[in-house]
């Protein structure tokens, strides 16, 4: 390479320099290790500082979103849900559904309330980074009208309805940080569509459901 | 020393040199690729979660600097379209000034490109534009080797190209960063944090870089193996380009 020039020897650092050099970059490396790579990416802090710089929350959530996926990996495919044609559930006030949702042991209770003319009604406590999924079973153009809201805090959310064959979902609508939602939406396809609610405002949210419609099913997921 | 025995002294050498070369590059192809794939390690959607960086990303709202300004250094540092392309503007500058210049018209240009992007959702595919980072990849491992003023006597101006290559690489991490779906609750902070986070992850790759470069340069080999050094960057950025349209075409 004609073009290139030699390099004159005193523009080059010294051996020295260069050995001195090498051992302020090891110790360099080691203080951004263990202040914001371990922190940031697992979770680990021996010296505090993560925590304080706000790195070890997000090593904590990447960690628990790791976790996660890995459950959901080895979990059977959940089954694939064939809404029977039946008649859909009346819209009027004075009628006696009750959801089917699977009770665990925290608070799903089913609710008719006469005056707001709403069917169902789900409500569930929220640990801080907890999530929750509730769903309803509709055929393809049949409609849900819905409106929930939190008590306190705040949550992430995503309206979706995962496809059939089992290959990623359709999402209808989402947001973060929000106390509440009202809203209509008509099912893309036959399936179980619904809401994940994901709890990151650090305190414990309760969040209530209310729903009507085309639906033959409210079903608790997660 | 007879002429007859001095040329057949200068065949061997030639012919070991030759060997040396060849083993030095055939391994480093494959070398490159598996690394090129090891990380394009990605992110596992499984359902809906998303993992790592994205993930955190999708579940956050607000403002948060020092996370953000985190997450754009290791994107500079594990970004290494972006290293090779400074390794190759750095490879012949010796002087700190010199240096200093032209990591600075490199910054110049991702940055403004970086940040408009973001800020006004401007995502240009990414197979293309990266394929794009590989061909300045190429591009300077050429003019490192004298190409240009070889094949047309005339040395295009290096400012200017770190300068508009800069806009290039930008223009990549833009569309990165709006695939990660940054909250629009606090955006303009931390966009300005992850930009002030990739100049320092920048300058943490530089200077690892210079710390190797000093040593070697003192060598006196150093100027033979530019050569080939920077024909193995040179392959390095077709491996790039290579890859990202073979995703283009494929995808």
């Amino acid at each position: 390479m004609y073009n290139a020039k030699m390099p004159n020897k005193d523009d080059l650092p010294s051996t020295a320099q260069l050995i001195r050099s090498t051992g302020v970059a090891l110790a360099v490396a080691v203080v951004i290790l263990f202040g914001a790579v371990l922190p940031a990416e697992y979770g680990v802090d021996p010296t505090r500082i993560g925590r304080l710089l706000g790195l070890t929350q997000m090593g904590e959530i990447k960690q628990q979103l790791a976790e996660e996926a890995a459950e959901e990996d080895l979990a059977a495919v959940p089954d694939l849900v064939e809404p029977e044609v039946a008649a859909p559930p009346p819209i009027v006030a004075a009628s006696e559904e009750t959801a089917t949702a699977e009770p665990p042991t925290d608070e799903v209770e089913a609710v008719v309330d006469a005056e707001a003319v709403w069917i169902d009604e789900v409500s569930i406590t929220l640990a801080p980074d907890a999530a929750a999924e509730v769903k309803l079973v509709m055929t393809e153009g049949a409609s849900a009208e819905y409106e929930w809201s939190v008590d306190d805090g705040n949550l992430n959310y995503e309206l979706h309805a995962d496809y059939p064959d089992g290959d990623g979902f359709h999402s209808y609508k989402k947001a973060r940080g929000v106390t509440g939602d009202i809203g209509e939406f008509t099912a893309a396809f036959d399936g179980a569509h619904g809401w994940y609610w994901r709890n990151r405002s650090g305190k414990d949210v309760t969040v209530t459901l209310r729903v009507r419609g085309d639906y033959s099913e409210v079903k608790r997921m997660m | 020393m007879t002429p007859a025995i001095a040329s057949k002294r200068t065949g061997v050498s030639m012919l070991s040199r030759l060997v040396e070369l060849l083993r030095g590059r055939a391994l480093l192809i494959p070398v490159l690729m598996l690394a090129a794939f090891a990380a394009m390690a990605g992110e596992a959607l499984a359902h809906a979660v998303a993992e790592g960086d994205k993930g955190y990303i999708q579940e956050i709202t607000g403002v948060h600097l020092v996370s953000f300004l985190y997450l754009g250094a290791k994107h500079m540092v594990t970004g290494y379209d972006h290293i090779l392309f400074l390794l190759g503007v750095i490879f012949f500058l010796y002087r700190l000034k010199n240096i200093a210049t032209y990591v600075s018209l490199f910054a110049i240009g991702h940055s403004t490109t970086m940040l408009a992007g973001v800020y006004f959702g401007v995502g240009i595919n990414s197979y293309v534009i990266d394929a794009i980072i590989g061909l300045s990849v190429v591009y300077k491992a050429l003019d490192n080797m004298g190409a240009y003023q070889r094949w047309f006597g005339f040395q295009p101006n290096t400012k200017a190209a770190t300068l508009i290559f800069g806009l290039f690489h930008g223009m990549g991490l833009a569309s990165k960063i709006i695939d990660y779906q940054i909250a629009e609750d606090g955006l303009l902070p931390n966009l300005l944090a992850f930009n002030v986070g990739v100049e320092i992850g920048q300058l943490l790759a530089l200077g690892a870089i210079l710390l190797v470069m000093g040593f070697w340069r003192r060598t006196p080999g150093f100027m033979r193996q530019a050569y080939t050094a920077n024909m193995l960057l040179m392959a390095a950025g077709f491996v790039l380009i290579g890859y990202q349209i073979t995703g283009l075409i494929v995808f």
